[in-house]
């Protein structure tokens, strides 16, 4: 898991960077409401540098696609 | 926020308070869009502001309202909740003893009027805001009765809403860049004011006012401004009330 998004996931979603994982879903965190998907949104522009348009904060619904939205906007994410 | 460029939705500002404001923000470069329930006070607006007449109380309304001027402009910079109705009415009224008791249809049309009307509109004007990640500017025009004033049940308790939904939209938008603020007014000096207290009473308001004179809608405008200006002002509800309310 790649140690950047895995902090930046841990302090939206008020977890340890060690309980993050690829298999983690929107419906398997409980704080993960339409806020926190905001503070997702804001999290990743500002720790990634990259800007995300409404079609890409609908796709991030678990942290496989949330790594498939940094992938296409160019970002390099360790396994 | 710059204002000069900014696309400014307002409702209720072909006349008195909202058209001043209107007219200011047009001074400071802002593209005003204005509607108004009232068909001949929109079609007398000045060529600088584009009006609209529409029920910000109907959802249609307010659906074809806000989406045409983001057709128009692309987006939605500020929005101002400034429409409204004023009416006073006594919880029990011991001088009607066939009817005491405040009127419930009239308590639901000053809450319509004042409280629906700054919801339905703000969510969709924020729902533009979110899609297109517009760091967007909020400014609702609240009361000094917000804090409660005999006579004002309905009016008082509207506003009240008016500013919890404020702090509430503050604390959810400001993530994303969108702020939001209420002015809360004292008496303001309006035709809409002079027609409906005596001179009497006008001059009873201004004794009790620190500053000892009603405030102008300017005053008021030149508060929106100044929040809309400021990018660190986020979720306050400022009194423009000469220390009214102190």
């Amino acid at each position: 898991m790649d140690k950047k998004l895995a902090q930046t996931l841990a302090d939206v979603f008020e977890l340890l960077p060690s309980e993050v994982h690829h298999g983690i879903t929107r419906e398997s965190v409980a704080s993960w409401d339409s806020l926190r998907q905001m503070d997702l949104v804001v999290s990743l522009e500002r720790d990634f540098n990259i800007s995300l348009e409404m079609e890409d904060i609908l796709k991030m619904t678990s942290v496989s696609s949330i790594i498939q939205v940094l992938l296409s906007k160019g970002v390099e994410i360790e396994n | 926020m710059k204002i000069d460029g900014a696309v400014i939705a307002i409702t209720g500002g072909a006349k008195g308070l909202g058209l001043c404001i209107a007219e200011d923000l047009v001074g400071k470069g802002g593209i005003v869009e204005v509607v108004d329930r009232d068909a001949e006070l929109v079609a007398t607006l000045p060529s600088e502001i584009s009006g609209a007449c529409y029920d910000v109380a109907e959802p249609e309304d307010v659906q074809k309202w806000i989406d045409g001027i983001v057709q128009n402009h692309g987006r939605i910079d500020i929005l101002i909740n400034n429409a409204g109705v004023i009416y006073n009415e006594p919880i029990v009224n011991i001088l009607n003893p066939t009817s005491m008791r405040h009127d419930f249809s009239n308590f639901k049309r000053v809450i319509t009027g004042n409280l629906y009307t700054t919801f339905l509109v703000t969510s969709h004007v924020v729902e533009h805001m979110v899609k297109l990640r517009t760091k967007g500017s909020i400014i609702n025009i609240s009361s000094i009765s917000s804090a409660g004033n005999e006579g004002q049940t309905a009016y008082s308790a509207a506003k009240a809403g008016i500013n919890s939904m404020t702090v509430t939209w503050a604390k959810e938008l400001g993530r994303l860049g969108i702020r939001c603020n209420a002015i809360a007014p004292g008496f303001i000096d309006t035709p809409s004011t002079r027609a409906s207290l005596q001179s009497t009473t006008i001059r009873h308001l201004e004794s009790q006012t620190p500053l000892r004179r009603l405030g102008t809608p300017h005053d008021v405008a030149h508060a929106v401004i100044s929040l809309i200006e400021n990018d660190y002002i986020n979720g306050v509800i400022l009194g423009v009330d000469g220390g009214l309310r102190i």
